[in-house]
């Protein structure tokens, strides 16, 4: 979001409260969402649970298209529409609701910096293996992506979008990447959160922030996706205090009659238990 | 070790090592480190090992030449020149974790500022390379580091019609600002991000603030918001001058008009040569041309035809006598 846009919104949204019908946009669960996008969409709603704002979450097929910044998970809030988890922060904490009010600045700093590490290196190499490695780019992502649409039109967008991610790789330096150095840096990037994180409860304490919700939608969708290998999910089991981690927030915050039943909707694979 | 390991990378200038991000962090590792390495300075890519800079060429045949400093210091890392031997795992998290700060939310602004701002880009970016790389690369190089920047720009934010522009800007140098607030409030007042002795966190926020430090741009917010942040100004200052004595301490001043002066003397000769050159290249064409044509021939034969004519008279006057 532009800057000037961004001080519109926040203006506006402070005038009103969260409404009732609040909902998050993803594209379909079954069928078309990929484990980046999966992830992401999970972070936003562990967050908003954290914020105690209801939302109700809405699957279509043209989600991303009808994102304002093309990123899916994106909310539809009152008369705005804000995509992706760092401006819907911002647009929550307009409105008044806050995770991280109680940090101090070198906490908040730190906090950041780890939020920037999630999407650095846990999200670039979920896109990677998504999409960079053969296998599973014809296995799983181009049939998922381009399910809602016909011949010839899911060919088309399925390799458009798969050159559009190769090209982005090479221009952040991941092309050379073999797929064990990227395994390799996620199992780098698990033992920073897992040391970070400690025996404490969550990242900051006794209070869950943003950064738990980040960190908690990418490792629980890696966890319980079904992909053409496991070593994703067996890179982040060696780490037992990330699986306790994901299982408290799990309990938490997704436990209720209504999350039970779609808490195994998320999962593509078996659930964490 | 046997043999010291030899580092390509960019010539320095403005009082730093190197101009460029990525050499001035391995630079600065390796100082850390206490890495003996043999240094080329050099301003033509293409003769570095692997085609970039900065390049290090290792004396195993597994490895051949690394390229991106990620791998460099992994490298340096092996061979025991460690500068994070005495970090805890914590510390060791949070230096990935602000690394990937630097990436996602500074270096973005910093490649807009130098490579894609128009007016930067033109006075500064581009002149400096073009005047330090041997020809004919200079005519190539720029434009297309250039033009890989923009797109790079464009993939990372995700929209292919993205253009330099106002906004473009607000969005990128906001970023960049609160990235190097938190990197303040995270140094505080200490000498080092990690107590008293630097590691490779200071290498990467060393490598990424220098030349925003020193470089002067016409178009300077960014400079501007590093300079009222006081802490990093004087860790950036005082890395330089602890570990790079022999760049620093020159006023920036003296240097731009010693550098402008020199510059003025050394294109001068060619500059002259270059024109008497060119306009003789052209007299000769217009004149060949000319023959060719038979345009020239004609304005001949009018002279022979005078001589002929003065002589036919005199030889009649010959004659008649």
């Amino acid at each position: 979001m532009s800057l000037a846009v961004e001080a519109f919104v926040s203006q506006i949204a402070a005038a009103e409260p969260w409404p009732e019908n609040a909902t998050l946009y993803q594209p379909l669960r079954e069928d078309q969402i990929l484990l980046s996008d999966c992830a992401s969409s999970l972070a936003v709603q562990a967050y908003l649970r954290m914020c105690n704002l209801p939302v109700h979450v809405s699957c279509r097929s043209n989600a991303e298209y009808m994102s304002p910044s093309g990123k899916v998970p994106f909310v539809h809030v009152g008369n705005q529409v804000v995509s992706e988890l760092g401006p819907i922060v911002q647009f929550t904490k307009a409105k008044g609701h806050s995770l991280s009010d109680g940090l101090d600045d070198v906490q908040r700093a730190e906090m950041k910096a780890y939020m920037e590490l999630v999407n650095n290196m846990l999200l670039t190499a979920e896109l990677y293996i998504q999409w960079c490695d053969d296998t599973t780019a014809t296995e799983i992502s181009r049939p998922r992506y381009s399910s809602p649409y016909s011949w010839p039109l899911n060919q088309i967008l399925a390799y458009q979008k798969q050159w559009e991610v190769r090209r982005k790789m090479n221009a952040i330096g991941w092309a050379g990447k073999s797929l064990e150095q990227v395994y390799e840096d996620v199992s780098q990037c698990c033992q920073a959160l897992s040391q970070r994180l400690g025996t404490q409860p969550y990242f900051f304490n006794k209070q869950p922030t943003e950064l738990d919700a980040l960190v908690f939608g990418h490792l629980f969708t890696i966890l319980t996706t079904r992909l053409t290998s496991d070593e994703l999910g067996e890179k982040i089991k060696s780490y037992s205090n990330l699986l306790a981690f994901c299982r408290r927030i799990e309990q938490s915050y997704f436990e209720d009659s209504q999350a039970g039943s779609s808490s195994r909707g998320y999962s593509k694979g078996p659930s964490l238990f | 070790m046997a043999a010291p390991l030899e580092l390509y990378c960019w010539k320095g200038d403005w009082g730093l090592p190197s101009v460029d991000t990525d050499c001035l962090t391995v630079l600065a590792y390796a100082k850390f480190a206490g890495a003996p390495l043999k240094v080329h300075k050099i301003t033509n890519p293409w003769r570095s090992p692997t085609g970039t800079l900065p390049a290090l060429k290792t004396t195993e045949e597994s490895t051949g030449s690394l390229s991106k400093p990620s791998n460099i210091i992994i490298h340096l890392r092996k061979q025991k020149y460690n500068a994070d031997y005495d970090l805890s795992a914590k510390e060791g998290a949070d230096t990935l974790a602000f690394v990937s700060l630097l990436e996602e939310k500074l270096l973005p602004a910093l490649i807009y500022t130098q490579w894609v701002d128009s007016k930067n880009y033109v006075d500064v970016t581009r002149r400096w390379y073009a005047e330090n790389i041997p020809f004919p690369l200079n005519f190539l190089l720029p434009n297309r580091i250039h033009n890989q920047q923009l797109e790079r720009l464009r993939l990372v934010r995700g929209d292919p019609t993205l253009e330099p522009g106002e906004q473009l800007e607000k969005e990128l140098y906001h970023d960049a600002l609160e990235c190097m607030t938190l990197l303040s409030q995270r140094l505080g007042s200490h000498k080092f991000f990690f107590g008293d002795s630097p590691s490779s966190l200071d290498a990467y926020v060393f490598g990424h603030l220098a030349p925003l430090l020193k470089v002067k741009l016409p178009n300077g917010k960014l400079q501007q918001h590093l300079n009222s942040l006081d802490n990093l100004r004087h860790y950036c200052t005082n890395i330089l001058i602890l570990y790079f004595p022999s760049e620093g301490g020159e006023p920036p001043i003296r240097k731009v008009s010693v550098h402008s002066d020199g510059s003025d003397f050394d294109s001068e000769p060619h500059k002259r040569r270059k024109q008497i050159l060119s306009v003789l290249f052209a007299m000769g064409s217009m004149l060949g041309y000319a023959i060719l044509m038979g345009i020239v021939s004609i304005q001949h034969i009018r002279p022979q035809a005078a001589l002929v004519g003065p002589r036919h008279i005199e030889e009649e006057g010959e004659e008649e006598e």
